[in-house]
């Protein structure tokens, strides 16, 4: 497949076809499960309860089953001296880190604790002799909801008697009181955001083999970061040699962040091909993926708006209670704290923030980050709570907001929840919003409908988030255990074909195509010779993955960085053999020129050869073409922009219709606009499932009811409107290429835009707020309780 | 998840319901996968060995079992029943080795409660029933508290609700079929007068 530039002729910022897609369309491209196909199989016993001392294990019948290998529990994986303990990566004061084991032995905290493992011949085999291990229980109540769990019992971890993980906060509280004090009026919600369960299309799996020969040991997964899991493995969980240890992420089909984390279950499964020297894999079933897999959201919050009557906001006040499950994540602590809290200023210049979090420990599956995490979270509570004071002031959603955005000349702005944002021009990309939803109609033809008992509500909602995670040096000061760098080599072949590497992993993304762009515009070398080469920590030297819409601005930063600097060694050898001082080489569409002689020039591929001959190189200089570097960003990146929702709600069955939905995304720089187009449908899909159908249900005795697909609600090609997408372009000043990441935007955006149009549609029925998932059910139950118009 | 309802039967005495309801043969007659119900005194129970033993004594049950028979063997208030229960639920399958405490039995109101295991769920539950006698028959209104876990409660009440509902509606049929041919007996004169009989128990 050849990629060309569009009109334009530039290949940074053309909309060149994903190369990616053939491989996918026509069934070549290789997931994990496809990897190792005579391999034994691992099926793992979960526990039946959330919350239950464990008594006995009795595995006799399972090993008797024909076909099953063996069976390994909690304590064989003790008695191998592993470290076995997954740890959470962000360290915030007074965190109660509990160990967590990779196959519970004395106390089960939630229904998917692994309990025991069949390795069998055959995957239907391993899975039936599960029912063949005899385990007997001591059941204990379980507490399953944040805010209900703390200073209650029972208690999830003896190290947390009240369940409190970490009691957070972050903000001048004093500044705010002063300004809750002085302001002419305070609006107020209280409000909940459901758990959402990610849902990749490929669950998660695991195939490893290991070579007792040389101790080396290969594990597929699907992995956003292959190289911090294999850092995780090596040093936490099965104390395998970190130069020994390979992981490969081949193709994964979506992650959303489920596929950051370092769970129990493929170092289970690299532990039982070590123990048994023999291939083995395992693929988790969705159900098994629904139950282990983290989830996403679980706030319960009240937010408070200090504003004047001329809707000059002058303070903020959140208190959040954050589910976090039965066990510590590595992104578990972060974003509920700083990944939320620092983005509650949105796009306003609102002073004094105070934010509280109290992360709770629950009998439920772990809860992390997904798409939008944290910031998602954060948005949502302050573009509620703005729709709340502006009914409050009887002032436009519009109004309220256009009175307090940041100005440009603000940049940079520093929030006062300790974020500076790098710089934006929100109001142009509100005012192009409004302007393609023609937003004064809007409102016109909702008074006429009103007329008709016809209920049409319009829902705004702007957001910044924080992107391109993260700066080392500022995450390493609030507690982040990992760097927040990415790696990137680009490497000249002597023939002028170029290899990219980098430590970024895509999961449907098409990074090998917009790293390639990135490679293609910086080399002038056609993107048909470049190979973007990612997820497999044997071939990328370093990297910290895909996650917190990083890969183009950090991953692209580290691309970027590399190319230029073999650029900088090319030009060298150039001027070398041109016989000209270097100053006066210029290099233009993979070429350089002597300045003033255009017919003295020598193309970089004819360079890279040189190179690697190396018979006519200047003195000192070492052979070879290639470079490496480690991009660390100076700051976050700060996308945003503004979604427009146009709902009709019919208040006799609760349903809700979205009429049309406009999204004005601004990610800076568009390495590939067709690629962004493509994030922004997928982000607002989600979106708006979180905001009208999604719901991770427990019941009181810690079961996940909403445990298929059968009965977790998630939208439907037949629920999704057009999209109207449209984008305004505020580069980064910071980073190299001008981009500030688009992967999580629309998530962000999306919620808010359709929650606050529901409202404003039911506004005759006077409802100021209406919790997540506004089902039919909910809203029509809102609307007959209010007693209606 | 709490369960209640309520049935009607036709032609028959609180007396002959009560004593139905009382038989654990009647009980595992009617129960949809019930392969044994005995009563047990051990706290280990051995479901293979009972199994063994019980899995295929049907000794007569009403109408064709004498009343005072019976009675002899009907549930005793404090003791302990064991009983295997294979149920169907979606692609689920599971035996349920339950033990069952009667918990209250004092005419026309029993209750019990107890738990149950299969490989992959668990259950505990309590639940009661009251008769009372009307001008066709008896209305029997009972409920139930049940608290489910493991694979089974993963399905929700999306499928346990339906199930529960199809062994209920089966359990009251076949114990009103039974009844009916209680009263079908007397009507016919055929033999003794069982009506009578069952009466004179209380």
């Amino acid at each position: 497949m050849t990629s060309q530039p569009d009109a334009s002729g530039r290949i940074f910022g053309s909309s060149v076809k994903r190369r990616e897609d053939p491989a996918l369309l026509t069934g070549e491209a290789e997931f994990t499960d496809d990897k190792l196909p005579d391999a034994a199989h691992v099926a793992i016993l979960r526990s039946q309860f959330a919350h239950a001392d464990l008594k006995e294990i009795d595995t006799s019948e399972a090993e008797n089953r024909d076909g099953v290998i063996d069976v390994f529990t909690g304590e064989d994986i003790e008695a191998s001296g592993i470290p076995n303990n997954i740890p959470t990566a962000w360290m915030l004061p007074g965190l109660v880190t509990p160990q967590y084991r990779l196959m519970a032995t004395d106390k089960v905290r939630h229904a998917g604790d692994a309990i025991a493992a069949v390795v069998a011949k055959d995957r239907y085999v391993a899975h039936e002799a599960l029912d063949d291990i005899d385990v007997s229980y001591e059941r204990l109540d379980a507490v399953t909801e944040p805010a209900k769990a703390v200073g209650a019992d029972p208690t999830v971890h003896e190290e947390a008697e009240d369940n409190v993980a970490f009691d957070f906060d972050i903000g001048d509280s004093d500044a705010v009181d002063d300004a809750f004090a002085a302001a002419d009026h305070v609006s107020s919600v209280e409000l909940e955001q459901p758990r959402i369960i990610p849902n990749p299309v490929e669950p998660r799996a695991a195939a490893a083999s290991y070579d007792p020969g040389s101790d080396e040991l290969t594990v597929w997964m699907t992995s956003q970061n292959p190289h911090l899991h294999r850092m995780l493995m090596s040093t936490a969980t099965l104390g395998h040699p970190e130069h020994k240890l390979q992981i490969v992420a081949p193709e994964v089909g979506g992650g959303f962040g489920k596929k950051i984390y370092h769970y129990p279950d493929e170092a289970i499964t690299a532990w039982c091909a070590k123990q048994l020297e023999r291939d083995v894999k395992w693929q988790a079933t969705r159900s098994e993926d629904y139950v282990t897999g983290n989830h996403g959201r679980d706030h319960v919050t009240e937010a408070e708006l200090a504003v004047d009557d001329d809707g000059t906001i002058r303070g903020m006040r959140v208190e959040t209670h954050a589910g976090l499950g039965a066990h510590l994540l590595q992104f578990a602590t972060a974003t509920p704290s700083y990944l939320y809290a620092t983005i509650l200023s949105s796009e306003y210049d609102i002073g004094a923030i105070h934010c509280r979090v109290i992360g709770a420990f629950t009998n439920t599956a772990p809860v992390d980050a997904y798409r939008g995490a944290g910031r998602a979270e954060g948005i949502y509570v302050t573009e509620r709570l703005l729709n709340v004071a502006a009914k409050d002031l009887g002032m436009d959603q519009t109004e309220l907001r256009r009175a307090n955005l940041i100005d440009p000349d603000q940049f940079p702005y520093e929030t006062g929840v300790g974020m500076v944002y790098d710089s934006g021009e929100y109001e142009r990309a509100m005012d192009r919003a409004l302007e393609i939803v023609e937003y004064e109609n809007l409102r016109d033809r909702q008074a006429d409908l009103r007329e008709k008992d016809r209920y049409l509500g319009i829902g705004v909602a702007n957001f910044v988030e924080s992107a391109g995670l993260s700066p080392s040096k500022a995450a390493g000061e609030l507690g982040s255990k990992a760097g927040g760098w990415e790696a990137g080599v680009v490497r000249f072949h002597p023939s002028g074909k170029v290899a990219v590497y980098c430590g970024t992993a895509d999961q449907g993304q098409g990074h090998r195509t917009t790293l390639a762009q990135v490679a293609a515009e910086e080399l002038g070398v056609p993107i048909d010779d470049i190979e973007v080469i990612e997820g497999n920590t044997d071939k990328v030297p370093q990297g910290m993955g895909t996650y917190g819409s990083r890969s183009a601005p950090v991953g692209g930063g580290a691309v970027a960085t590399s190319a230029q600097k073999v650029v900088e060694k090319a030009r060298t050898i150039a001027a070398h053999q041109l016989e000209a001082d270097e100053a006066d080489i210029e290099f233009e569409d993979g070429e350089f020129q002597v300045k003033g002689a255009p017919q003295r020039s020598i193309r970089i591929q004819d360079v890279a050869m040189q190179a690697y001959l190396g018979h006519d190189i200047p003195d000192e200089m070492e052979p070879g073409l290639e470079a490496t570097s480690y991009y660390d960003p100076e700051n976050f990146t700060f996308p945003f922009g503004t979604h427009v929702a146009v709902v009709e709600v019919d208040p006799d069955t609760g349903e809700v219709e979205i009429q049309q939905y406009v999204a004005v995304d601004d990610c800076g720089e568009q390495i590939n606009p067709m690629i962004v187009e493509g994030q922004i449908h997928g982000g607002i899909a989600q979106g708006i499932g979180a905001a009208l159908f999604e719901s991770a249900e427990y019941d009181d005795g810690g079961n996940l009811v909403t445990g298929s697909m059968n009965d977790y609600a998630l939208p439907r090609a037949n629920d999704l409107p057009e999209y109207e997408t449209d984008s305004t372009v505020t580069p980064s000043p910071h980073n190299p290429l001008g981009v500030k990441g688009v992967g999580e935007s629309a998530t962000i955006g999306a919620t808010p835009a359709v929650v606050n149009a529901v409202v404003d549609a039911l506004e005759p029925f006077d409802v100021d707020h209406l919790d997540m998932p506004l089902t039919n059910e909910t809203i029509w139950s809102a609307v007959t309780t209010e007693g209606g118009s | 998840m709490n369960f209640d309802g309520t049935f009607e039967i036709d032609d028959v005495t609180a007396e002959e319901v009560w004593l139905a309801l009382s038989d654990p043969y009647m009980i595992k007659t009617a129960l949809p996968g019930c392969e044994f119900l005995v009563r047990v005194d051990e706290d280990d129970v051995d479901f293979e060995r009972l199994r063994a033993e019980n899995g295929d004594k049907d000794p007569p049950i009403l109408p064709e079992a004498r009343p005072k028979e019976v009675a002899d063997r009907a549930f005793v208030e404090g003791a302990t029943y064991a009983t295997l229960i294979e149920l169907s639920v979606g692609s689920v399958k599971p035996s349920f080795e339950s033990e069952v405490t009667i918990t209250e039995r004092n005419f026309p109101r029993m209750s019990a409660s107890g738990e149950g295991s299969a490989a992959s769920s668990s259950f505990e539950m309590s639940a009661w029933m009251d008769l009372e006698e009307t001008e066709n028959g008896v209305v029997v209104e009972w409920a139930a508290e049940a608290d489910v876990f493991g694979r089974i409660a993963q399905l929700g009440s999306r499928m346990i609700n339906p199930v529960a509902n199809r062994i209920v509606n089966q359990f009251f049929d076949s114990v009103a079929d039974r009844l009916k041919e209680v009263g079908d007996a007397d009507e016919q004169q055929t033999g003794e007068n069982l009506r009578n009989r069952v009466r004179e128990l209380f």
